[in-house]
């Protein structure tokens, strides 16, 4: 055992020493792992950060909640866009879908949402945002309370009151702050809303950028179908979303086909959306891996030359008892320190731009990617390094020795 | 202690086989003091080094204290030139980005069986044995080549070799320097009990070997007793 440690240590003294005689070119060789694993860290946290990001978007709706969204959902193809209107073909729901949902004792809470991204204007600023128009349920099915003055109630809804709230963030482009804008107007398509509250900052930039309004109201100019985009369903808890979404589908195809509309559940929809971000990550990855498998060569390259170069001292070695084992392992040792060191430079400064990132984008590394870097750069050298080293280890000792 | 038996060794230079050595056969006793004679091209050094196990033989025989060398694998091969076998040569073969110690320490590395002695301290003594102990931090190509060759003497008795091989080893140096080489294998004979091949072309060294054979043409032409 303490034998074997030694014969580590010495050879990696043996390498340290050689890299410390060409400092540029073991720079060099290692800067192309480096850029490797520097690019598929960044994906993985980029990704990560991606998908972290839209799961705290939905954790921020409500719990519990079930999605009656037009099209086959997220499941499939030809799935009713999000955000949009879903008007790709599908159901388009309305107000007398919501009656019959609502007759259902298994739903707590039946929100129609309509939603449309238009430019939202105040007497002197403009922003672009959402129109979202539901009824005063969607305040708590969302987890949206007020900052400042008050949400709309059921009968600005019945009675379809020019009244919204606005998300935090519009709030203060277009007015300066939450306080600032209640009582005053905002315009949009033609439309002129009295702002009666603002939300608080749910840190997502959808809700954010909203204009809530009943959903009544919206029926005219701006809605004219008087359709909805989907509707949203709140079960008291856990175990009735099942009973649920089994009611509730019933009731939907008495007047719709099965492929029109879609029941999902927020982890329906989350799995969908984590197996899309999969096969995106992925296929970054496969592209940063392209630059580590250039990287890899120019460790092979570096290799072949160091092997020539040290043909001499090989048979030197050779002649004083090295075997062909131990002249592998040299060089391996040598192509693994490479390529793990360009892998630790690439991983530190992946650490370095996703801290700064963060400022902005969620980024993050995980254990993951340390495992995925250490992993990927030994086997690069590995890989890479066995094919001089088994070149150095077969040269014919005397011959070696002769070579200047 | 090392036996050949009809040993011949040819190598394939373009179209043309070259027979650098033809069926020799020879026995090296323990502790003898052998001078292997003959100009250059004569086959001499690839004789050496098929005695050095550094080159196998196209046909033939080796016996080292007994066993045939052409059924030993490398890793036996090199565990033999580690233990019982010292290397000298002509043009020192010094490793340049190693200090003088380090070089010197060089086969303990290679040791398989491990050491019973403590390896600084026997490289220590070595290095002062042969006067260049001061030196012992420089790198090979800060010395004089007399220096190089005593580096070189000591890295091959580092092992505590049976044998020592030196294929030209005043080759690169002057007489007087030469001279004091061949005195320190000489002493490595006499009074340690080494036995030593000396390869060379020149008869004055030569003279210090207690058993000559000439080779010619890759042959023995001559055997002194």
């Amino acid at each position: 055992m303490e034998k074997l440690v030694k014969n580590i240590s010495d050879l990696v003294k043996d390498a340290l020493s050689d890299f410390a005689r060409s400092k540029v070119r073991t720079a060099l060789t290692s800067l192309g792992i480096m850029i490797g694993v520097l690019s598929v860290v960044l994906l993985i946290a980029l990704g990560l950060g991606l998908k972290n990001y839209i799961e705290g978007q939905f954790q921020s709706m409500g719990a519990n909640l079930v999605l009656v969204l037009p099209g086959s959902g997220f499941t499939g193809e030809g799935g009713g866009g999000f955000g949009g209107q879903g008007t790709i073909g599908g159901a388009k729901f309305d107000e007398r879908d919501v009656a019959s949902l609502k007759r259902l004792s298994e739903l707590d809470y039946v929100v129609p949402v309509f939603m449309k991204g238009t430019t939202i204007e105040s007497a002197d600023e403009k922003k672009f945002g959402y129109i979202m128009g539901f009824n005063e349920e969607g305040f708590k099915l969302m987890n949206i309370e007020a900052e400042a003055g008050e949400l709309f109630t059921r009968s600005d809804v019945s009675a379809a009151s020019k009244v919204g709230v606005l998300g935090n963030t519009a709030a203060e482009k277009l007015f300066g702050g939450s306080g600032e804008a209640i009582g005053k107007v905002v315009r949009f398509e033609g439309q002129r809303f009295k702002v009666i509250g603002v939300a608080k900052k749910k840190g997502d930039s959808e809700p954010d950028n909203a204009f809530f309004v009943p959903y009544k109201t919206t029926f005219g100019s701006i809605n004219p179908d008087k359709t909805f985009w989907g509707i949203y369903l709140g079960v008291a808890d856990e175990s009735m979303i099942d009973p649920a979404k089994k009611k509730v589908e019933e009731t939907l195809l008495k007047k719709y086909d099965a492929e029109d509309f879609s029941v999902t559940e927020q982890s329906e929809l989350l799995n969908s959306i984590n197996q899309i971000f999969g096969i995106i990550n992925s296929v970054l990855i496969a592209i940063g891996s392209i630059s580590l498998l250039v990287g890899g060569i120019g460790i092979m390259n570096i290799m072949f030359a160091t092997v020539t170069e040290r043909t001499k001292e090989v048979g030197i070695r050779r002649a004083v008892g090295a075997t062909q084992k131990d002249i592998l392992l040299q060089f391996l040792t040598e192509s693994l320190i490479l390529s793990v060191f360009g892998g630790l430079m690439g991983f530190i400064l992946a650490s370095i731009i996703v801290l700064v990132v963060r400022i902005f984008f969620p980024a993050s590394i995980n254990l993951f990617s340390v495992v995925i870097t250490l992993v990927i750069s030994s086997a690069i050298g590995i890989f890479f390094g066995v094919f001089p080293a088994r070149r150095a280890a077969k040269l014919p000792p005397i011959e070696a020795i002769r070579y200047e | 202690m090392i036996k050949l038996e009809h040993v011949s060794k040819s190598y394939q230079l373009g179209d043309t086989e070259v027979k650098a050595v033809k069926d020799v056969s020879l026995t090296i006793k323990e502790k003898e003091f052998i001078g292997i004679m003959g100009s250059s091209g004569s086959g001499k050094s690839t004789l050496m080094h098929i005695i050095g196990l550094l080159e196998s033989p196209t046909s033939g025989k080796v016996f080292v204290e007994g066993k045939d060398v052409s059924k030993l694998s490398d890793d036996d091969l090199s565990r033999i030139r580690n233990k019982t076998v010292g290397f000298v040569f002509q043009s020192f073969n010094l490793i340049n980005r190693f200090t003088v110690l380090e070089n010197v320490l060089l086969p303990t590395k290679y040791s398989k069986d491990g050491v019973d002695f403590d390896v600084n301290v026997k490289a220590e003594e070595l290095l002062k044995r042969f006067g260049i102990y001061e030196r012992r931090n420089f790198f090979p190509n800060k010395i004089s080549g007399g220096q190089q060759q005593r580096v070189a003497i000591a890295r091959a008795l580092m092992m505590s070799p049976k044998i020592i091989l030196a294929d030209e080893p005043t080759g690169n140096l002057d007489s007087k320097t030469g001279s004091e080489i061949i005195g320190i294998l000489s002493s490595l004979n006499s009074d340690f009990g080494v036995t030593v091949v000396l390869v060379t072309h020149e008869h004055d060294i030569a003279a210090k070997a207690k058993r000559r054979i000439y080779i010619k043409d890759g042959e023995i032409s001559q055997k002194y007793i």
